[in-house]
């Protein structure tokens, strides 16, 4: 994973809340308003924002996929820092649009917005540089590193984060580093595939025996949440940033 | 008709004239990839008999002892080099020796002494050359192989040994016994070479 | 609607055998994570520079090519050169016809595998045998390696012990170790009567000349030790500087590969056998194989030819794991193969262009790889690659309208609001042949679409 060495930070920053977010996960977004707000910054909103173009990006499609990036780029015009409640969507900002850009005119606008553009925790804790969360959650929880966070400072930086948070305990389970099979467009091209990988990391989540099953990254729940659900042995997700907040509503 | 070298290197070339610019070598300090336990060790022959033996080859440092191994293992014919007529001595107590490596006695041999080019602390391992062992096949055909290890000649590091390997036509670094995991991931030692590795350290 | 081909294989695949593949490369990726934890405190520094050396390799592949050639001969070795798979297999057996040679060890060789080396020299009558364990088996079974490392990972020891009977190698018996003494005893003649022993390299280094070969079973030293000539199979990416990177590329191999520091057996062959020397076999054959990889090296996916076959990222793959290596339809299985195969496939891309898309793209290949291939971008750039080739994608929704969507605000809020009502109707019975798949296992959440907008609307008002 490509990450800028000197990005741009900030405490005016601009949320690209996700299109899952936005279609779905409102209470994530919200979370990270309340949370980011918490942290200090002023959080605008560009409401012309859409998607970031990684389905078509995955698909192969890439004409149509920089064509929603040059509509991204667009609306997160400007100087200040990007901040993005998913590992999966700041990735396609800082790594995969480089990418598909490469051969590009403009890739120098793209490449800006890049160094703009923070994963949440990994904004927090390494751009803001908060290294303790205030308040309190008495729960256990199962942390899945969501994949697009490799290489990248995030997975750690939430973890730091959330094992700061008074009565929270991070628990271990067996094969971690393995992803939860939603790999966005693959888990509807490779079902049986997509499910069985889902099935296996809820196994091993489930066996450790958590109050929540935590990621920073809401495809990744929905996909193991929905996988849960259909099953009929229901499990309860949360984004970090959902235990964020709450911890902040438990401080009072 | 070109030649198919002269093809290969035509887009070997054609492949790499567009690149803006190429990966220089990179420099890197030789102790770059030593593990870090290792700056802790101060005595070569120390580390080398624990991670020898932590690789399955056993290390003797006597004679005696070795013999009694290979008695105890009930070998039926060592091969010895004509050199080494104590151990020759001590060995004939319990099997035949002979000083004589032939390929129509393969597969009688079940044990053999073959003098080692060296060895590598870090790893453990022994280190065979043609002229050290003159018979490639004595030092794996046999189910026992003993490495005759000379302790002055113990590098240190694997990068030591790869900067001063000797001019030989083959040299084998040996890390412990032959091996296998292939059915069903289940280790079994002596496939096609030794299944027991040795070395006397002299 | 269409499957993708890695989908099929994988939902036929027998369980056992899934359950297999799957604690196996599971133990392997365990392995090779606590070896290299134990000893080193940045292992990801030393795969970063494995990668920059073996990518300066390749691009300097023009000068050390020519570099080991030199050196090569120097010592005494005869070097060939071989454009395609087929020039490859001919050059092997011309060697041993005008040698007079008629049979054959091998010891394990991808690229042996990659050529169909055995199969051209039984069609000029020369018995060629596999010697490695798992390969033997193979080629007893009729079979395809289903992992670079593992050949046999697919295969359990009843299995074994069945092809062990068939072939005469005792009665059944599935004891893993019975197995192999009977496989011990069975090789030794082969070895011994063997005209010629044939393998591959690990690494050709261009300063030294020097052959790298590692083994776990001894069956490459074999095929040196009986045989009066040795003809080694090396793909022209296998060349290396210098002895002095070995001290990074070794240390990473074994690790990556089995979680061991060193393999067994490190071989380092300097030429045929001298007057002084006259252990190993008389004549040194090296085949150089270019088989695509110039053309690799031509493309934006070069990066791939660093693979020095590790097999480290197979056993992590989640989708490997699930669909096994013969899903692959190909010599090189998991990601690597993933990209590998479509190129190596040169104007047969389109028969391969699927694999890259059996892929969620989760990175950990590249996590693991001792040479820092950057994996899930090859296979993004292949995906490309096959859609500007028109290559159909079963299961692949089109992106046009998406584009169109993501591009207009007005219309993407409107979309967001007006979907509501797919909380109303039984998703189940639509017809969006794309939905399905995701329902059958699968539920969706309740769509919320617009209620953030509208919350941090009313927020900005207060």
């Amino acid at each position: 994973m490509t990450q800028s060495p000197s990005r741009v930070t900030g405490r005016t920053v601009q949320l690209m809340a996700t299109c899952l977010c936005d279609a779905f996960f409102d209470d994530v977004a919200k979370a990270t308003v309340e949370v980011l707000e918490h942290a200090g910054c002023e959080v605008e909103f560009p409401e012309n924002q859409t998607c970031c173009g990684q389905p078509a990006f995955n698909c192969g499609d890439w004409p149509a996929s920089r064509e929603v990036m040059r509509h991204t780029t667009r609306v997160f015009e400007g100087e200040k820092p990007v901040i993005v409640p998913s590992g999966s969507c700041a990735a396609m900002l800082f790594h995969g649009a480089p990418l598909e850009f490469e051969k590009e005119k403009d890739l120098p606008t793209i490449q800006k917005l890049a160094n703009r553009t923070w994963e949440l925790a990994d904004f927090l804790v390494n751009g803001l540089g908060i290294e303790k969360w205030p308040g309190r959650f008495p729960a256990r929880i199962a942390f899945h590193r969501a994949c697009h966070t490799r290489g990248t400072g995030s997975g750690e930086a939430a973890l730091k984060l959330l094992e700061s948070i008074d009565g929270l305990e991070v628990i271990p389970f067996g094969e971690a580093e393995q992803c939860c099979g939603f790999g966005g467009t693959f888990s509807v091209s490779f079902p049986h595939v997509s499910s069985s990988m889902g099935c296996l990391k809820l196994e091993h989540m489930t066996a450790a025996n958590p109050d929540f099953i935590v990621s920073g990254d809401m495809s990744c729940l929905m996909h193991l949440g929905g996988l849960a659900d259909r099953a009929g042995q229901p499990v309860k997700t949360l984004h970090f940033v959902q235990i964020l907040q709450s911890a902040l509503h438990r401080h009072g | 008709m070109s030649t198919a070298r002269e093809q290969i290197f035509s887009s070997v070339r054609a492949a790499l004239t567009p690149l803006p610019e190429r990966t220089a070598r990179p420099v890197f300090s030789k102790d770059v990839a030593e593990p870090h336990w290792l700056a802790a060790e101060a005595d070569s022959l120390a580390l080398f008999q624990k991670r020898a033996e932590a690789t399955g080859t056993k290390c003797f440092t006597d004679l005696e002892s070795c013999a009694a191994w290979l008695r105890s293992q009930g070998v039926r014919t060592v091969y010895i080099p004509a050199p080494l007529s104590r151990l020759a001595a001590l060995c004939s107590e319990f099997c035949e020796v002979t000083s004589n490596y032939t390929r129509a006695r393969v597969n009688e041999i079940d044990a053999a002494f073959t003098p080692a080019a060296g060895a590598i602390a870090e790893s453990g391992s022994i280190i065979l050359s043609d002229e050290s062992t003159p018979d490639r096949l004595a030092a794996l055909a046999p189910w026992h192989h003993i490495a005759l290890v000379s302790r002055a000649e113990i590098h240190r590091t694997i990068a030591d040994a790869l900067a001063a390997m000797p001019e030989d036509p083959n040299l084998i670094w040996v890390t412990g016994p032959s091996k296998t995991a292939d059915v069903e991931g289940i280790l079994i030692q002596g496939v096609h070479g030794p299944g027991a590795q040795a070395c006397l350290i002299i | 609607m269409a499957e993708q081909k890695v989908e099929l294989f994988a939902r036929r695949l027998d369980r056992g055998v899934q359950q297999a593949v799957h604690s196996n490369s599971a133990a392997g990726t365990e392995k090779r994570y606590t070896v290299l934890g134990k000893d080193y405190s940045a292992p990801d520094d030393l795969r970063r520079l494995a990668g920059q050396i073996r990518q300066h390799a390749i691009e300097h592949l023009d000068t050390y090519l020519e570099q080991a050639e030199q050196s090569l001969k120097r010592q005494g070795a005869h070097v060939h050169y071989a454009v395609t798979a087929e020039d490859a297999c001919r050059a092997v057996s011309d060697i041993l016809q005008k040698a007079g040679a008629k049979k054959v060890v091998k010891s394990k060789s991808m690229i042996s595998e990659e050529i169909h080396l055995n199969d051209h020299l039984g069609s000029v009558g020369i018995e060629s045998v596999e010697t490695d364990l798992g390969e033997y088996i193979i080629q007893i079974d009729g079979d395809h390696p289903s992992h670079i490392v593992k050949p046999i990972i697919h295969k359990n020891r009843r299995d074994i012990a069945k092809s062990f009977e068939r072939e005469g190698l005792g009665d059944y018996n599935d004891d893993p170790e019975t197995i192999t003494r009977r496989a011990r005893v069975f090789m030794r003649d082969k070895y011994l009567q063997a005209d010629a022993g044939i393998t591959g390299a690990n690494f050709v280094s261009a300063e030294s000349g020097r052959l790298v070969l590692v083994t776990n079973e001894g069956n490459s030293r074999f095929c040196l030790a009986a045989p009066k000539i040795h003809i080694a199979l090396v793909g022209i990416e296998k060349v290396i500087p210098s002895d002095a990177e070995l001290a990074v590329l070794l240390n990473l191999l074994g690790r990556s590969a089995t979680g061991q520091q060193l393999t067994v057996y490190t071989e380092f062959i300097n030429g045929p056998a001298r007057a002084n020397r006259p252990s190993g076999p008389q004549e040194m054959h090296v085949i150089f194989v270019d088989n695509q990889r110039s053309q690799i090296l031509a493309s934006d996916c070069r990066e791939i030819l660093r693979c020095i076959r590790c097999g480290a990222c197979l056993n992590v793959c989640p989708v490997y794991r699930q669909a096994s290596g013969h899903a692959y339809r190909s010599v090189y299985p998991g990601p690597v193969g993933a990209v590998l195969s479509p190129l190596l496939a040169g104007k047969n891309f389109k028969q391969l262009a699927d694999l890259p898309k059996a892929s969620s793209l989760c990175g950990a290949c590249n996590e693991v790889c001792p040479v820092d291939i950057p994996i899930p971008d090859l296979l993004l750039k292949l995906r490309n690659r096959a859609h500007e080739e028109h290559v159909p994608s079963p299961g692949t929704p089109p992106m046009g309208a998406f584009a169109k969507l993501a591009s207009s605000p007005m219309l993407w809020r409107f979309a967001m609001k007006s979907n509501k009502v797919m909380n109303l109707v039984p998703l189940e019975k639509l017809p969006l042949p794309y939905l399905q798949p995701w329902l059958k296992t699968r539920t969706l959440p309740e769509w919320r679409g617009g209620e953030f907008r509208s919350w941090i609307k009313d927020r900005r008002k207060k």
